[in-house]
């Protein structure tokens, strides 16, 4: 009896202590599983150590596949922001969840601090604003004016629809693109233009020769300003093909051998004739220098047009008093310079720049003060084109009053000795 | 991130509120730049479309003023909720005057193409009106994001507005004595001056008015090292305006 007494209180102490001893364990998983990333994991023996070590590698799985998706998460964003595209991923409220650095760059958007900020209290372009709120996926067009005021960038945004009632918009630049097609329209509405113009004349003096009975000196003279107007058709539609050529032919090799020598005598001879027929003998001092001392290698052709479109716009513009003076030379850089002088009008900065485009005029008043048959317009655009087939560049000073210096220069590979 | 009210409506509200000053702000600034369009491209055409947006950007500015009363005399608002509602009704007058002023420009620039002077130096009008449209977007920028750090170089901006308007008019005044025939488009082209130089410091009241809602303090009238010294110190209130923080 005693004994069982004993044995009892035994099992008592026993199950005490053992229970205590289960308690500090539990502690200390306890402690140690509030923040199992930076607290050491507790020693412990049986079921506890065991518990913990499992718990551990669950945890420790759980933690890789986080990590995994938030780098693939990463990746993406950062595959989103090299797009070349805006992207701008929205709420349902219209909330900007994501943009990418496009987006922020034509929005002057800040991706951090600007998310959950609404779009339209950003972007706040009415047309932008009205088209957010209907419903429509129909694209949009507008245009932007960040980072630089004067430059302003056309875009079109489109809309689609994702996941619960959220939706991306796509901001893609059509600034290239409208561009090219003013510049597209412009081109044809010049080309009908200067097509036109002979046309409406020659149509005239038709007319007038069927209806009317004229002698036969006023038909002569009616028939001659009609040869006039076919000439100017002609030369514009040989320049419209020369330029057509040029953008469409291969660059020109570097074998052809030009001699300079003989090149710029015709186009002297030509800026001479040109020049006697449009103010007689001797009004214009013409000095072409005809012996450069070395060659060129490019096409023969080309920079013959080249150099007498320079050289005919110099006896045009400068008048019965010009001095035209033209040479070649060394450029210090062992490349060589095509250089025409001539103390004309000379030509405000406004328009150096646009100088080259095709069918540009200073004005079209200038045009009528351009002696004989008028230029198509496209003469220093075929010469820019030439110079920059070779390599080189054309180069304009000029100022009003001062007359104009216009410079064709070219780079030493296409340098030959004499 | 901020306290919300016991009223979500409330919050809504405010939200709202602050969406439409925004999007009157949108108009005001597509009339700027419109205007400016006008005077570099000499149009008529877009000049008569500013004078026509006139009558939006007024029809706004009462549709939020209406707006702004009932949330008042509903909501009796305290503290940075006061000042939001104050703030927008400062920044509404001064949008809508932003918007005269483009008008005004646009008006302008007819009279100057009917005069039909052209040497005159507008290249010079055009660099300034952007600059004040740009300030006018900035200014409407700080106040969407409440940032004042924007809002104090707002305040440096304008006053390089201040310095090329008189750089502007000191030049005027040589064409004039220059050439006696152009000094009605010289007169026409100070009025625009005067308008540009007055909308950027509209902007400038903006960005007080930002200043003053985050931060609770006056700096109207200041100078701005003044300015900035009085807001160093104040902790950024917690406010609302729509923008929700993502964790």
């Amino acid at each position: 009896m005693k004994l069982l007494v004993v044995l009892l209180a035994l099992l008592l102490v026993f199950c005490v202590t053992l229970l205590l001893v289960n308690r500090w364990y539990a502690r200390r998983f306890m402690r140690w599983i509030t923040d199992p990333a930076t607290n050491p994991m507790p020693e412990m023996p049986a079921a506890w150590g065991l518990a913990a070590a499992y718990t551990r590698r669950a945890l420790g799985r759980e933690q890789a596949l986080a990590n995994e998706s938030a780098a693939r998460l990463d990746t993406l964003l950062a595959a989103l922001d090299v797009l070349p595209a805006g992207i701008v991923l929205l709420d349902n409220e219209g909330r900007i969840l994501f943009c990418n650095a496009v987006a922020a760059s034509h929005f002057e958007l800040d991706p951090a601090r600007d998310r959950g900020q609404h779009i339209v209290h950003l972007v706040r372009d009415p047309a932008f604003v009205a088209w957010c709120e209907q419903v429509s996926n129909a694209p949009l067009e507008l245009t932007c004016h960040a980072d630089a005021p004067a430059k302003s960038i056309r875009l079109v945004a489109q809309r689609q629809p994702y996941g619960d009632d959220c939706s991306l918009l796509l901001f893609t630049d059509v600034t290239a693109q409208r561009q090219t097609e003013a510049m597209r329209r412009d081109f044809v509405a010049n080309v009908s233009h200067e097509i036109r113009t002979p046309l409406t004349v020659l149509a005239g003096f038709v007319e007038t020769l069927q209806s009317l009975d004229l002698s036969h000196d006023e038909q002569a003279r009616y028939l001659g300003l009609m040869a006039q107007q076919t000439v100017r058709m002609q030369s514009l539609v040989a320049d419209l093909l020369t330029l057509s050529r040029l953008e469409g032919s291969p660059l020109p090799g570097m074998n052809e051998r030009v001699n300079l020598h003989e090149l710029t005598t015709q186009c002297a001879a030509e800026a001479h004739t040109l020049s006697m027929l449009l103010y007689g003998a001797d009004a214009q001092q013409i000095e072409i220098e005809t012996a450069p001392g070395f060659d060129l290698a490019g096409s023969s052709a080309e920079l013959r047009s080249a150099m007498s479109n320079l050289l005919a716009n110099a006896v045009r513009y400068s008048g019965s008093k010009g001095k035209i003076s033209a040479r070649w030379s060394r450029e210090s850089n062992h490349g060589a310079r095509f250089e025409v002088i001539d103390n004309g009008p000379g030509i405000a900065p406004e328009h150096l720049l646009r100088l080259t485009e095709r069918f540009y005029r200073v004005d079209r008043s200038r045009t009528r003060h351009a002696q004989g048959e008028d230029g198509t317009g496209l003469g220093l655009s075929i010469t820019r084109h030439v110079t920059e087939r070779h390599g080189g560049t054309l180069q304009i000073v000029s100022a009003p009053g001062q007359g104009s210096r216009f410079m064709l220069i070219f780079p030493q590979a296409r340098v030959l000795a004499e | 991130m901020t306290e919300k009210h016991l009223s979500s409506q409330f919050d809504s509200e405010l939200a709202n509120l602050s969406s439409h000053l925004l999007a009157m702000g949108g108009l005001v600034e597509s009339q700027l730049r419109q205007a400016l369009m006008a005077l570099t491209d000499q149009s008529d055409e877009i000049a008569e479309a500013v004078m026509a947006g006139e009558l939006r950007v007024n029809a706004m500015e009462i549709a939020i003023d209406e707006e702004l009363t009932r949330i008042i005399a509903r909501r009796q608002p305290a503290a940075v909720d006061l000042r939001l509602l104050l703030s927008v009704a400062r920044v509404t007058a001064n949008l809508e005057r932003a918007g005269d002023e483009a008008a005004k420009i646009a008006r302008m620039v007819r009279s100057i193409m009917s005069a039909g002077s052209s040497s005159l130096p507008l290249s010079d009008l055009r660099l300034a009106c952007d600059l004040a449209a740009e300030l006018i977007a900035k200014s409407l920028d700080a106040f969407a994001r409440l940032d004042t750090a924007t809002a104090i170089t707002i305040l440096k901006d304008d006053i390089a507005v201040d310095r090329e308007f008189d750089g502007f008019v000191r030049k005027l005044v040589t064409y004039m004595m220059e050439d006696p025939r152009t000094i009605s488009a010289s007169l026409s082209l100070l009025f625009i001056a005067k308008a540009i130089e007055r909308i950027g410091d509209h902007a400038k009241n903006i960005a007080e008015s930002v200043i003053y809602v985050v931060k609770g303090a006056d700096v109207r009238h200041r100078s701005l090292t003044e300015a900035e010294a009085e807001i160093a110190d104040i902790a950024d209130a917690r406010i609302d305006i729509g923008q929700v923080h993502y964790e």
